[in-house]
């Protein structure tokens, strides 16, 4: 068994999974929404890199931006088909919740309509080159993942914590009662919100194309992955978020390692229940510095 | 003299040609199958300070939501600068706050209504929502700093970390930040300690209005007696002040 | 004209020739308002009439009082068949009878006609109906347990399908393998339901509802990937067959299927017995004091609320784990689709489309899903997409699915009917339309309208002159107008009236108000000091038009 090949994947799945765990966090916090409809954005955001390579260009970096695209266009159809309807009525976090699940429902059974159950590949986005030291090889989708997914979530974050959008964003998270006193509108924000947590999906989808194919149903299990990760680190925490993907990469590491891969679900879901046993928030609930109100 | 004809005749005299900053007429207010606020007229001149007293739950606070358009549902006429922000709405609160708050209106609201994971000046920052005052964002926190030099050790601690005095200074302050030509303040001693109270109406009562004005909710009279230019009272969704008696004698002698 | 209109301005005091010490012989007095104006101007009024009160339509059963002591009830209990309320006819004064709560009825000839289905259907559309039926039956029994995790115990638990899958295969495979006979799966899944639920239930007690939703929908697919990657589960077909079924294999396939639709239809009758029983009963309403965001209040009062509600999550499990080894008994086996993800989407579907927190919605909502989806299987794919559309309907537009469209419309009728009544606020007394309706004295109504005519005229009276003759003589003779508005004064009612006390030791007059009440002394109202008696009325009076012209 190469334990570094292991534990490479596991470094590239803990960061496209984190990717997604932060949108779900972000989505969650700022909007009060748990967005489960995000296997179908990662699925939507799949076929249209695809589309794209099929029809346009075969460049890698355009078929990347095309994804994230299609992840944001997305997010923003959500958000205006599930989040501005209902977002101001009575139930809103469960009735939000059982829409986006309709629309997943609708989306990826649209998608098997149109496109059939076959499943598609995306070209080679990074290359297929290789780097190799002292005895490690790590191809150039690995490396390009890692990059790429740590690049985009400094962005992210970094326009989060400076510009004006992110502290909208963040004040949304913390109080949106009065961050709509302030000025902030919760519709306008939740489409930004949106859009940028459906690219975090798009991106992550245009990534595991390298390792999986593109499928109508193949947004679940990352989706699952994420909201795991998302629940694990804590809703609505980053670095939780951040935190618990490594956790639960390393445990997906050891456990392919030592039991096999079959028993990786279980482990970590044994793993979950026990954080969530001792901390109920998850790994933030430790990290909070703020007072409670 | 009797007490009427002195209303009558400095009604008359009142100067009236100042602007009107805030003009309600006919506004109802409520959550749900519940009426607050009954038929509620009001006209706040620009430069004026205004109290409004009254206990526990007779819409003081609703009052203000309606103008900033977070109450359940709401009818009446709502001019804030001559501009009408007031519709008759049934649903969706809040969904039009974030307009009526560029359009200069700044709600200071009772009780700790903050950000909890951001520091103070990230805090100060996000009262400065609207474009122009964005741009201006570091003199008008000199300028908050200057009414509450507190804050000035504070500003890179969470706001969740500070006290309850020093959390109301931060939300006034962050009230302040914007370009607002009505300020709404509610019930700002409440839950402080009598000295703190004082200290914060002091500030307020500091502030220069210039052409804006100011409208403060207090359970509290003896905080603003006299400091204010009028008060009135606020009874079960309807306001009574002495004024107001009298302008419609006026209006009755004239018939 | 001109004479007669400065004949009334001026008044004369009549007793002027008696004692015209004090008075003057003529004073300005306003000019007269005929209160006709008022009256007809009110009588004349165009208002629109609005429909205002709510219309409820009972049927009214004849019937004499007497008989309503002789109650039907449920055997084992106290509870009646049916709410029945006897009252007089206002009217006619006869007896009669009014069924309250027809939900009796309405499940009653439901289920009457759920049973019929067999006998009735064509013989064309027998096997698509009654495959349709058999799984109408045994995703409706599902959904009843599942709506007890859901709507009584509120744990928004997404693993349902899971337990039931579990304990289906677990049964399949013992029977597969030990020669299980079918009778015995649904007692082995049962207990299969309550070790798995117990297992899954440990995390319900710390969890708030959203984390423990996404939880529970990982679990789910943990038991997919790991029933489907087993090798004894039977990966390779697709599921695990050749299970003892109670079907009898040399029955004809129309009467097989019968056989399938009444068991399963009895299934789901036990389910409905498992809500009524656990919903309806002591664990229901302990839970119903426990509703979300108001737990610490049901704490405090001494509702151990995590309790009751494990405790109905282990029932539910029992009752899920029991249909999933019947499961297994009816179709020989189980396939791999009962864990995927559009399983529990749809089940989502049933539960959300009836309305979470009945047992009629999750039977009604199950109906709907299991038509669309088996009964129009000409559809292909797009039939998922149907239910997937009536699902985002009704979650964007009902508040709690097809069962709460009746609350949901009273509540926005509520809601309008206050606004509305907003615009139509009077400033007076007048009671507004729907008051009226609500009003327990009929005489008040009028009274008060007569109250708010006179009111509105005695403000017309309110003039200087007027005020300026009570302040030369507050007592006396007095002119017409200023004469009405004291008698009106006069007969206001005790409580809060003003009234004037003399100050012994400073020989002063101040005014207070009356309480209204023996023994409860009078309010000062006002710190200001008055000399001598006249000016103290004079007081009174002005203070009584200030709020005569506030009203």
């Amino acid at each position: 068994m190469d334990v570094w090949f292991v534990i490479s994947n596991t470094i590239v799945l803990a960061c496209i999974y984190g990717t997604l765990a932060i949108g779900v966090s972000i989505t969650w916090s700022s909007l009060g929404f748990l967005n489960l409809a995000y296997g179908f954005i990662f699925a939507f955001s799949g076929y249209g890199a695809w589309l794209f390579a099929q029809h346009v260009s075969t460049f890698g970096p355009a078929v990347l931006a095309c994804g994230i695209l299609s992840g944001a266009l997305g997010g923003v159809f959500v958000c205006a088909l599930a989040f501005i309807p209902i977002h101001d009525k009575p139930n809103f976090t469960i009735r939000g919740l059982i829409a986006t699940l309709a629309i997943n429902l609708i989306g990826t059974q649209s998608l098997l309509w149109w496109f059939g159950p076959r499943s598609k590949n995306l070209p080679e986005i990074f290359g297929t080159w290789k780097l190799s030291f002292s005895g490690v090889t790590l191809t150039a989708d690995r490396v390009g993942n890692v990059i790429t997914s740590v690049l985009m979530l400094l962005l992210v974050l970094r326009w989060m914590r400076s510009s004006r959008r992110g502290l909208e964003i963040r004040a949304m998270m913390m109080n949106p009662h009065a961050a709509s006193i302030v000025g902030i509108g919760v519709r306008r924000t939740s489409f930004y919100v949106m859009a940028i947590t459906g690219a975090l999906a798009g991106l992550a989808a245009v990534l595991l194309s390298q390792t999986y194919y593109i499928s109508p149903f193949g947004g679940l299990t990352p989706m699952i992955k994420a909201v795991s990760i998302a629940l694990c680190g804590g809703l609505g925490s980053v670095q939780g978020a951040v935190i618990a993907a490594v956790v639960l990469g390393l445990n997906e590491a050891l456990t392919t390692v030592s039991i096999g891969g079959r028993y990786v679900l279980i482990t970590q879901f044994l793993m979950i229940i026990l954080i969530l046993l001792v901390r109920p928030r998850g790994i933030a609930g430790i990290l909070d510095r703020a007072r409670e109100a | 003299m009797n007490i009427i004809q002195q209303d009558l005749s400095q009604a008359a005299h009142a100067p009236l040609q100042r602007r009107e900053m805030l003009k309600l007429s006919g506004l109802s207010a409520g959550y749900g199958p519940m009426r607050v606020i009954h038929d509620l007229d009001l006209i706040v001149s620009s430069g004026e300070r205004i109290g409004i007293v009254g206990l526990n739950g007779h819409g003081k606070s609703t009052l203000f939501y309606a103008i900033a358009g977070l109450t359940g549902w709401q009818r009446g006429s709502i001019k804030l600068n001559g501009l009408e922000i007031g519709r008759t709405r049934s649903q969706g609160p809040g969904r039009y706050t974030h307009q009526i708050v560029r359009a200069g209106l700044a709600l200071i609201p009772q009780g700790d209504e903050i950000f909890h994971g951001l520091t103070v000046e990230e805090h100060l920052d996000s009262g400065a929502f609207t474009p122009r005052s964005w741009r201006e964002r570091q003199e008008r926190k000199e300028r908050i700093l200057q009414i509450f030099p507190p804050l000035k050790k504070l500003m890179a601690v969470p706001v969740g970390r500070l006290s309850g005095g020093e959390r109301r200074m931060v939300s006034i302050g962050r009230g302040l930040m914007g370009e607002a030509s009505l300020f709404l303040v509610d019930e700002p001693s409440l839950g402080l300690a009598p000295k703190i109270g004082k200290n914060v109406i002091d500030a307020l009562m500091a502030l220069d209005l210039g052409s804006s004005a100011m409208v403060i909710a207090e359970q509290n009279v003896s905080l603003l007696e006299g400091r204010v230019d009028r008060i009135l009272g606020m009874h079960v969704g309807k306001l009574k002040g002495e004024a107001s008696a009298a302008l419609m004698l006026h209006d009755h002698g004239r018939a | 004209m001109t004479e007669l209109s400065s004949i009334q301005r001026t008044w004369r005091n009549p007793l002027f020739v008696w004692d015209g010490s004090q008075e003057a012989e003529k004073l300005p007095t306003p000019t007269f308002v005929s209160h006709q104006e008022i009256w007809e101007a009110t009588r004349a009024s165009r208002a629109k009439l609005l429909p205002v009160g709510r219309l409820r339509y009972y049927h009214k059963w004849a019937g004499h009082g007497q008989n309503l002591w002789r109650r039907s009830r449920y055997f084992p209990t106290r509870r009646r068949v049916l709410r029945i309320r006897g009252e007089y006819n206002k009217k006619s004064l006869r007896r009669e009878k009014t069924i309250i709560d027809k939900r009796p009825i309405w499940w009653v000839m439901g289920l009457v006609a759920l049973a019929l289905v067999p006998l009735l259907t064509p013989a064309s559309l027998e096997n698509t109906l009654l495959t349709a039926g058999v799984t109408f039956g045994i995703y409706a029994a599902i959904n009843l347990c599942w709506m007890l995790v859901i709507g009584t115990a509120s744990i928004f638990s997404l693993a349902t399908y899971a337990i039931v899958g579990t304990a289906a295969f677990v049964t399949a495979y013992s029977s597969t393998m030990f020669g299980l006979p079918w009778w015995l799966l649904p007692p082995l899944g049962a207990l299969v339901g309550v070790i798995f639920g117990g297992i899954i239930a440990l995390p319900a007690t710390r969890l708030d509802g959203f984390y423990y939703a996404l939880l529970t929908l990982g679990l789910n697919e943990l038991c997919r990937v790991y029933f489907v990657t087993s090798r004894e589960f039977g990966s390779a077909t697709g599921g695990l067959y050749g299970a003892a079924t109670y079907i009898p294999q040399d029955w004809s396939s129309s009467g097989q299927l019968q056989l399938a639709y009444y068991a399963c239809f009895a299934v789901m009758l036990l389910a409905l017995l498992l809500y009524r029983f656990v919903n309806g009963r002591r664990l229901g309403r302990i839970l119903r004091m426990a509703p979300e965001k108001r737990e610490a209040f049901a704490e405090a009062t001494g509702v151990n609320f995590r309790q009751a509600r494990v405790r109905v999550f282990l029932i539910s499990s029992v009752g899920l784990g029991f249909i999933g080894g019947f499961y297994s008994a009816n179709y020989g086996g189980v396939a791999f689709s009962i864990f995927s993800f559009d399983t529990v989407l749809l089940g989502l579907a049933m539960l959300v489309i009836g309305g979470i927190g009945r047992s009629e919605g999750a039977v009604l909502g199950t109906l709907i899903v299991v038509f669309f989806d088996k009964v129009l299987i000409t559809l292909g794919p797009a039939r998922l997409i149907i239910i997937g559309l009536i699902m985002l309907f009704v979650v964007l537009y009902l508040r709690n699915g097809l069962f709460g469209i009746k609350q949901q419309f009273r509540s926005w009728r509520d809601k309008k009917k206050s606004e509305r009544r907003s615009t139509r606020a009077e400033k007076g007394g007048e009671m507004l339309p729907e008051e009226a309706t609500e009003a327990r004295n009929v005489d008040d109504l009028y009274r008060r309208r007569y109250d708010k005519m006179q009111r509105e005229f005695l403000k017309t009276l309110v003039k200087p002159e007027v005020i300026e003759e009570h302040r030369r003589a507050p007592q006396g003779q007095h002119s017409e107008a200023l004469e009405r508005l004291l008698i009106y004064f006069r007969n206001q009612p005790q409580p809060d009236k003003y009234a004037i006390t003399a100050l012994q030791s400073i020989n002063g007059f101040r005014i207070v108000a009356l309480s209204g009440h023996r023994g409860v002394a009078p309010r000062v109202v006002e710190d200001k000091i008055y000399r001598s008696p006249a000016e103290a009325y004079h007081g009174v009076f002005l203070r009584r038009v200030q709020d005569l012209l506030e009203s």
